[in-house]
């Protein structure tokens, strides 16, 4: 985990937050948001990030597709057993195989690949101490977060102090 | 007061509060579903010990209760994926106060349900035969097989069932590790601080989060509707007369959504009273769920009656016999066999339309849907008639298939019985002890769905 210098601060109001992070995103810096549950708010003042999950559920859901096709496909051909004449490789009992790892095999990939790319964001943008042990993100409260070298600290201390921040701390660890 | 109007931190308090020092009528309503529950396993171990020929299961009636209790239970496990998935996708806001729940059975019931195909092949230390591994001989399954296609869509439909229910638990779990920290529990802190997997609801986070709760919604709104059907395919890839019809995929994943909504309802509505969650689980939630179950209702009842026209209009001689044979029994030409009496088909015959089809009519009415004790009761009594449906189903068109040198009868044995009404015992159990351990409901949807806190009251 990185090491953090900069400003955090609790909010408990929404408008006020996302006042805040539009002024620090117009300071040059992208702040990071704490929130007790998502809201198209602070994505907007975010300005709108966007994430590559979907497309590693695609790879995933194609590869579960080609193997629920395939494996069948394989099998049926490795050990052959002619029933009345049907065809060993039957391709419409062999869709649903296919359509059910397609299904596991996104699930299984979605959930791996959330976990890979949240923990990723966490090593790319540390959080300080002091936001970690803050019990309220969780429940009632928003928090900024900005990262700064610390000459810029006061400027950004501030800023959030302006735009109604509950507490601001300042943190080099 | 609706949910709009509550503050983030009362439905935090107001949530977590459920997960409080149970009451002792608690304990006594867990010992009743343990005893059931004790039940349960005492018949699967006498059923396993002595083997399968201790059910009343025998030629020509090779699927009894267990495989009615198997479509049964994965019936109910519908209703909490539909409810998370397609009613997420379909932006309905009052699907926020009862996913949890409904989640949480689906997963339960998957569970119970699982138990009774493994159960059924009588040697369930070789269930694994149906799992497609390198073994010595490199023997593969039959994946032409409808019963590995089973294997295959009920095993999904269990992973992403789970999966879908950690996934939405992580951030309220989170929300009861801060709660601990906040009230000084320092053990049950570090117990929730793995299992919140370090949640602290950064953008990053809910940013990821949230387009993997949308692209689990997307696949698990096909796989819900797959997972019946392919289930209906174990019986209408049979040339049995009753069986192989091309209706029963849509008919079962319609009854699949009745009985689950109805055991949703089941559920929530007494813990609705005991706890106290009108203000979540309102007047408008219970009357949108009796919608669905009209709705659905209708569609059982149109495939009841579709059924008994086509094998009419087939002309088939054995389609007309069974659809004849099932309300009435034996036809008159065919007594030579002494076989007149009204049996247990017949009873579950009357039994599921009467459940079904009469029993929710009232529904149609404001006041009804508006009465909660009138919704239990009709949400019981569907309960009811949808194993009566998946029995006469199954056990129906064995008993008179083409010969009538191979016709039989069956009657379930007290093993059979025991192992029945344990299973609602297995799967009462479960949602008890979830009930009091993780939030039954979902706090952090339910704040996502409340007017966020405004300094500047601009709307809303």
């Amino acid at each position: 985990m990185g090491k953090f210098s900069g400003v955090w601060a609790s909010f408990e109001y929404l408008d006020e937050t996302t006042e805040a992070i539009e002024k620090i995103r117009k300071q040059g810096k992208q702040p990071q948001v704490l929130s007790p549950c998502p809201r198209h708010e602070i994505d907007h003042a975010l300005g709108e990030p966007q994430t590559r999950l979907p497309f590693i559920s695609l790879i995933f859901g194609g590869l579960g597709c080609l193997t629920g096709y395939s494996f069948p496909a394989w099998t049926a051909s490795d050990w052959v057993l002619p029933v009345s004449g049907k065809p060993i490789v039957a391709i419409p009992p062999f869709t649903i195989i296919g359509f059910e790892l397609t299904i596991l095999f996104t699930a299984i990939f979605t959930l791996a690949g959330m976990i890979g790319l949240i923990v990723i964001d966490t090593f790319r943008n540390p959080l300080p101490k002091g936001a970690k042990k803050y019990p309220r993100f969780q429940r009632d409260r928003f928090g900024v977060v900005v990262s700064c070298e610390p000459s810029q600290t006061k400027e950004f201390e501030e800023l959030l102090k302006a735009h109604g921040a509950e507490e601001v701390h300042v943190e080099n660890s | 007061m609706s949910e709009k109007t509550l503050t983030y931190e009362q439905i935090n308090d107001e949530l977590l509060g459920m997960l409080e020092r149970p009451h002792p009528s608690y304990f006594l309503l867990l010992l009743g579903f343990l005893l059931a529950l004790g039940l349960f396993v005492l018949s699967l171990a006498i059923q396993i010990d002595v083997g399968i020929g201790y059910s009343g299961i025998s030629h020509p009636i090779g699927w009894g209760v267990y495989i009615t209790n198997f479509v049964f239970w994965i019936g109910i496990g519908h209703a909490g994926t539909l409810i998370s998935a397609v009613f997420y996708l379909t932006r309905a806001p009052w699907r926020t106060a009862i996913y949890r729940g409904a989640e949480a059975m689906t997963v339960f019931a998957v569970m119970t349900a699982g138990l009774f195909p493994l159960l059924h092949t009588g040697r369930p230390w070789l269930a694994y035969w149906l799992i497609p591994y390198p073994n010595q001989r490199m023997l593969w399954v039959n994946f032409k097989s409808p019963l590995v296609w089973d294997v295959f869509a009920v095993s999904t439909y269990l992973t992403v069932s789970v999966l879908f229910f950690m996934i939405g638990l992580i951030p309220d779990i989170a929300i009861m590790r801060d709660d601990a920290i906040l009230k000084g529990k320092k053990l049950k802190a570090l117990i929730f601080t793995p299992l919140s997997f370090f949640w602290r609801g950064t953008n990053h986070q809910w940013l990821h989060y949230m387009r993997a709760y949308l692209i689990y919604a997307a696949i698990a709104t096909p796989l819900v509707f797959s997972v019946h059907s392919i289930v209906s395919w174990d019986f209408a890839m049979a040339t049995l007369p009753g069986w192989h019809t091309t209706i029963f995929a849509p008919y079962f994943v319609a009854g699949a959504i009745f009985s689950g909504l109805a055991m949703v309802m089941t559920v929530l509505i007494p813990m609705r009273v005991v706890f106290g969650l009108e203000k979540y689980i309102t007047d408008h939630v219970v009357q949108s769920v009796c919608r669905v179950i009209l709705f659905t209702s209708i569609i059982v009842g149109y495939a009841y009656f579709s059924e008994f026209f086509i094998g009419w209009y087939s002309g088939d001689v054995f389609e007309r016999s069974i659809f004849y044979f099932r309300p009435f029994g034996a036809m008159k030409e065919w007594t030579l066999l002494g076989d007149q009496s009204i049996g247990f088909p017949q009873v579950a015959f009357f039994l599921m339309v009467f459940c079904n089809v009469i029993a929710p009519i009232p529904l149609w009415r404001w006041k009804i849907r508006n009465n909660i004790m009138a919704v239990w009761i009709i949400c019981g009594l569907i309960n009811v008639g949808m194993w009566f449906e998946r029995f006469n189903i199954v056990g129906s068109s064995l008993q008179r298939d083409f010969l009538p040198s191979a016709w039989g009868s069956y009657w379930p044995t007290i093993i059979e019985f025991g192992i029945t009404v344990g299973s609602f015992g297995f799967f009462f159990t479960l949602f008890t002890l979830f009930s009091k351990s993780l939030p039954a409901m979902a706090i952090m949807e339910m704040k996502e769905s409340a007017h966020p806190p405004m300094r500047k009251e601009t709307h809303g």
